[in-house]
């Protein structure tokens, strides 16, 4: 059965259509949430919610655009809106933990490669840091993510290069032996 | 010398491009995908469970509003009757929102799960996701009736709330469970009578409107967009809340935004035949009085 008949017949409150398109696309979805928040049990909430969203919004789908195109665009609204959300709650909590973690942050030892690298991401801006784990790491076209944020490919190739030059920046101390 | 930069950059970046692969939330293992699917085939029952119920409501209260409207021949007294509704309408709806504040609050306290009737639709995945489906809810899974929303919270396992309910992981291991317990305890139920004010109110709201929509006084309109505004407010903030987490709950507050949207624009000025129309479309097409009704707590409807 091909995928439009499967959304015909999910649209019509067939369990198991709907069942064969989650197969179909559960592993993308979960690991970009995965890879945006880093945690598995939000990764799973949120895969959650974006299948839960597809199929109540099935029914919005013209079928223009590729399926897959049309369900990246709600995964990365759901897990952009999530993760606003929990760094709103952060912050409140922060706001509260904040005595403790002066008198904890000591010096450390430096961190490596790895945790720099991480680090280095995180910080980076919203739309730079979506764009480049899409682009960079999940292998999304500059059209798919342009689509999936509402944005434009050109936009995208913007952030994927403002996201690439801020990185090399933060991780300058490693850059000489690579270039060697 | 621009080529050399160009050339070192793309190894740079094909360095860390490999590095993130690899080690930046790299995935490991299958993810559980029988577990996920369990929750969202159950939001999707529950889903399918309310509309069937929607859809029979509607049909039980939509020949009621027609027949209340055409009863009022003269536009003065319809006036009158109208101002006297709307203020009515919104007394009832304060004195519910303090009796479900009071009801709720003695709940709570007098147990530790809470033992107020929900709706179906406010069945959240998680809700549905833990409660075996018996051939009992499978035969017949739309508790429409009083008698089924008050055995609900018999069958229905506390809700374990998600993720995104809680706090970080940096900061719940910061604070010991048992003090985190009661927390988080008090915050569920506050915004479930939040949750529930609200829906009282917007259902109070929703049912004067109906009756009066022709109605020409300006003063009338100023008040229902008075009471509209205030009542968006609130849902605006429940949207964002812990309760919006519930998928039901947060189409049936997502919807209500936009009619609430709409009768802020009350100026005070007869609405056109277009205007009525609009309002009133979006609100059959959405079910949104029936959905309301069903979600509001047994007992505590104000119609």
């Amino acid at each position: 059965m091909d995928e439009r008949e499967l959304i015909a017949r999910a649209r019509m409150g067939d369990e198991a259509a709907e069942r064969a398109l989650y197969d179909a696309h559960v592993d993308r979805v979960y690991w970009l949430a995965y890879r945006m928040c880093g945690r598995t049990d939000l990764a799973q909430d949120l895969t959650q919610d974006v299948f839960i969203r597809t199929f109540e919004r099935l029914g919005d789908y013209r079928g223009d655009a590729p399926f897959r195109s049309w369900l990246n665009a709600i995964t990365t609204s759901v897990v952009l809106n999530g993760l606003r959300k929990l760094k709103r709650f952060d912050a409140r909590e922060a706001v509260l933990d904040e005595a403790a973690m002066v008198t904890v942050a000591t010096r450390e030892a430096e961190p490596d490669l790895k945790e720099r690298m991480a680090q280095a991401i995180d910080a980076l801006p919203e739309g730079c840091r979506i764009t480049f784990l899409m682009h960079d790491v999940e292998g999304f076209t500059h059209e798919e993510i342009g689509t999936a944020l509402g944005t434009t490919a050109g936009t995208s190739k913007a952030q994927l290069s403002r996201a690439r030059a801020k990185l090399r920046i933060a991780l300058a101390d490693f850059v000489g032996e690579w270039i060697q | 010398m621009i080529d050399d930069t160009s050339s070192d950059d793309d190894i740079i970046d094909e360095r860390i491009r490999a590095l993130a692969a690899g080690h930046f939330n790299a995935p490991a293992g299958d993810p559980p995908r029988d577990a996920m699917w369990e929750g969202i085939a159950a939001a999707r029952r529950a889903a399918r469970a309310s509309g069937a119920a929607a859809s029979n409501a509607e049909t039980t209260h939509a020949p009621i509003a027609p027949t209340t409207i055409s009863i009022t021949p003269l536009i003065e007294r319809r006036s009158h009757a109208a101002a006297w509704r709307w203020g009515a309408a919104l007394a009832a709806g304060l004195i519910l929102g303090i009796v479900v504040d009071r009801r709720m609050a003695h709940e709570s306290s007098s147990s530790a799960i809470p033992p107020v009737a929900v709706a179906p639709s406010n069945a959240s995945p998680r809700d549905t996701a833990t409660r075996p489906l018996t051939p009992d809810t499978q035969r017949n899974p739309v508790p429409v009736s009083d008698q089924s929303v008050a055995q609900a919270p018999k069958s229905v396992t506390p809700r374990t709330p998600s993720i995104l309910d809680r706090s970080s992981p940096s900061t719940m291991n910061a604070r010991p469970l048992a003090s985190r317990a009661p927390l988080d305890s008090a915050a569920r139920s506050l915004y479930r009578v939040a949750a529930t004010q609200t829906l009282v109110q917007a259902e109070a709201l929703l049912t004067a409107y109906r009756a009066d929509q022709s109605s020409r006084d300006p003063q009338v309109m100023l008040q229902a967009a008075r009471w509209a505004r205030d009542v968006l407010s609130s849902t605006r903030l429940l949207i964002d809340s812990p309760a919006g987490r519930d998928p039901q709950m947060r189409a049936l507050l997502s919807d209500l935004e936009l009619i609430l949207a709409q009768l802020v624009q009350l100026s005070g000025t007869p609405l056109d035949a277009n205007e009525r129309d609009l309002i009133e479309r979006a609100m059959r097409e959405r079910d949104l009085l029936p959905r309301l009704r069903s979600a509001v707590p047994a007992g505590l409807a104000t119609s």
